[in-house]
């Protein structure tokens, strides 16, 4: 069995003809249960590398496997995001129209789940999350931190095995920012998850096990 | 201590379906989703009242036939006109099957320049006045200057028993008012047979005749029976047609152009309601690309996303629909309220009517959201995320 969870070798990725390198050649292993940064200054590919690690994005030559069966020809690409893998977004990207509650479940929906089970464990993970008082509101009564507890709750839905977030703490403030990286850190370590956070800020990276850092598309500290 | 309602806890016990996604991603945009349906209601309603009137129309042609016991009705080629010599009305009534023939004309007249009617020549004896009620004044004689005014006819031109009317020049003297046979009866008026042929240049000639059999003696069924006579007097009489009452009431040509009339002005009505949903739909997509993208991210598959708009345009085309049969029953009430179409429009929509008119909402629901449906499925979901 291969030791490595996620392996991504020779990764490029280029737009307009080639005229633009978002990636040129990264090679990347995570293991099971670890936690990584990825930083870099904006434009140097990270948000680019973390798309492609959770199967949202196609590289233009390489490939990234998981656990040894590539995930760009040998794996079903909407399984994949919905059964392994857990999204935080930097703009939290909650739909507007649905509860707390029920932006949980959506993710749910591509599992056989009866829509009390769903609501059960959207419930559950909201509690685990310090939500609890604020099932029923919608997005925009809840503030921005509240709002990312919610996208983390929603992450974890179908229990994944890895969990990508894409500047998670960007558009909040210090506080709120410490305290979502230490539920990330938790929750990572209580389910033995691997954490891959994509961060421009040294401060963030340096909870993670490992980092590595992007520059012009290329890995320049392991 | 705030007296403020506790919305959360109302929201607390709906549980989540993927119906109520659907439902909504519709009700975020009230307005346009108002105007949407208020697109599809008006083709529903228009198809329902249209197609509706014409088959009251219809079922009003029936009505004579049938209130007269009109088995068959014999007419050279089509209906309204064309002419028959009347000696042929003696070829018919030596027919062994044939108990009674009235020789008849109907011609479209005009009373005055804004009022024209049907004008009924028939003889003072024919059966034809058995549904008839005459509740002002008498029959007319068998060749006088006389006419009977129909209710409605008489309203609209002010006449009663005893006034004079000119008509194409010639004075006819309003012996009697009736109402009962069929609404376009009400509407019209009768005259006797040979004043109605001198008034319209029509010397010997009829419009057709109109027959009642005699009872099948055999055990042979009525259908059976009035198709055997048909045979019979169409190979007696080369080059007039026999045509059974039912077939007459629905392929006359009124009908036919009622029915055409409002299949067309359906037709429109319904299109403008799909490219209604369509633009919502498309709309809608746009501006939820990056919500689809998130969709995609989540692990939803395109063929969900796709169902789910399509579930929205459906929502649409069928609630529209429902929406549009209270349009159309209200339409057919005012009618059937307004004396002028009171005896033609039924305030009641038929049930297979509702079925049709709900199932036409949701094809076009379906149709018309099908491609922003498949395009919306098709995003990619990192093209989708970057959207703005």
């Amino acid at each position: 069995m291969n030791e490595f969870l996620l392996e991504a070798s020779g990764l490029t990725k280029s737009y307009d003809n080639g005229r633009i390198q978002a990636l040129r050649g990264v090679d990347l292993r995570v293991a099971a249960g670890e936690f990584l940064a990825i930083s870099g200054p904006s434009g140097s590919g990270k948000s680019t590398l973390l798309h492609m690690l959770g199967g949202l994005d196609k590289p233009s030559s390489g490939d990234v496997l998981y656990r040894g069966r590539s995930l760009f020809h040998s794996l079903d690409l909407d399984a994949y995001r919905s059964e392994r893998v857990g999204f935080v977004f930097q703009a939290f990207h909650l739909l507007a129209t649905l509860t707390a509650l029920e932006n949980v479940q959506i993710p749910m929906f591509e599992r056989k789940l009866s829509a009390r089970q769903r609501q059960e464990k959207a419930e559950m993970l909201l509690i685990e999350t310090g939500l609890g008082e604020r099932l029923h509101h919608y997005p925009n009564e809840l503030s921005a931190g509240e709002r990312q507890r919610v996208a983390i709750a929603r992450s974890l839905a179908n229990d994944p095995e890895i969990l990508l977030a894409d500047e998670p703490t960007g558009n909040l403030d210090s506080e709120n920012s410490a305290r979502i990286m230490a539920q990330l850190s938790s929750i990572q370590a209580q389910r033995n998850m691997a954490l891959i956070v994509v961060t421009h800020e040294e401060e963030i990276a340096r909870r993670a096990q490992r980092g590595i850092r992007l520059s012009d598309g290329r890995v320049c500290l392991p | 201590m705030t007296l403020e309602p506790d919305r959360s806890f109302a929201r607390s016990q709906r549980v989540m379906t993927f119906f109520r996604v659907a439902l909504k991603n519709i009700l975020r945009r009230r307005l346009r989703t108002s105007l949407t349906l208020c697109g599809v209601a008006l083709g529903i309603g228009a198809f329902v009242s249209l197609v509706g009137f014409s088959d009251s129309f219809e079922q009003q042609w029936l009505k004579v036939y049938v209130n007269s016991g009109i088995d068959l009705a014999v007419v050279r080629g089509t209906f309204l006109n064309t002419t028959i010599d009347e000696s042929v009305g003696e070829k018919l009534r030596s027919m062994a099957g044939v108990s009674e023939v009235v020789p008849i004309i109907l011609n479209l007249i005009d009373v005055t320049p804004d009022i024209n009617a049907v004008f009924y020549g028939w003889p003072n004896d024919s059966f034809e006045f058995s549904p008839l009620e005459v509740f002002e004044g008498r029959r007319f004689g068998a060749d006088q200057p006389e006419i009977m005014l129909g209710e409605v006819l008489a309203d609209s031109l002010g006449k009663r028993v005893g006034d004079d009317l000119v008509v194409q020049g010639t004075t006819l003297k309003v012996v009697g008012i009736f109402r009962g046979g069929a609404a376009f009866q009400e509407g019209g008026a009768l005259m006797p047979l040979p004043q109605l042929q001198r008034l319209a240049d029509m010397g010997t000639k009829v419009t057709g005749f109109h027959v009642r059999l005699r009872p099948p003696d055999n055990g042979e069924s009525a259908r059976d029976h009035v198709q055997r006579e048909r045979r019979l007097i169409e190979s007696a009489l080369p080059g007039l047609k026999a045509v059974p009452a039912a077939e007459m009431a629905s392929n006359n040509q009124g009908v036919v152009l009622i029915r055409s009339t409002a299949f067309g002005v359906s037709c429109i009505a319904l299109l403008m309601g799909a490219l209604g949903i369509a633009n919502t739909v498309a709309m809608s997509v746009f501006e939820r690309t990056k919500e689809i993208g998130v969709l995609r991210a989540l692990g939803w598959r395109c063929s969900r996303i796709t169902r789910l708009i399509l579930l929205e345009a459906s929502i649409l085309g069928l609630v529209g629909g429902v929406i549009g049969l209270g349009v159309g029953w209200g339409t057919l009430r005012i009618l059937a309220s307004i004396r002028a179409t009171a005896n033609v429009a039924v305030a009641s929509i038929p049930l297979l009517h509702s079925v049709e008119a709900l199932a036409i909402a949701l094809t076009i629901g379906l149709v018309a959201g099908f491609i922003p449906a498949w395009r919306g499925g098709r995003l990619s979901p990192v093209e989708a995320l970057r959207h703005e």
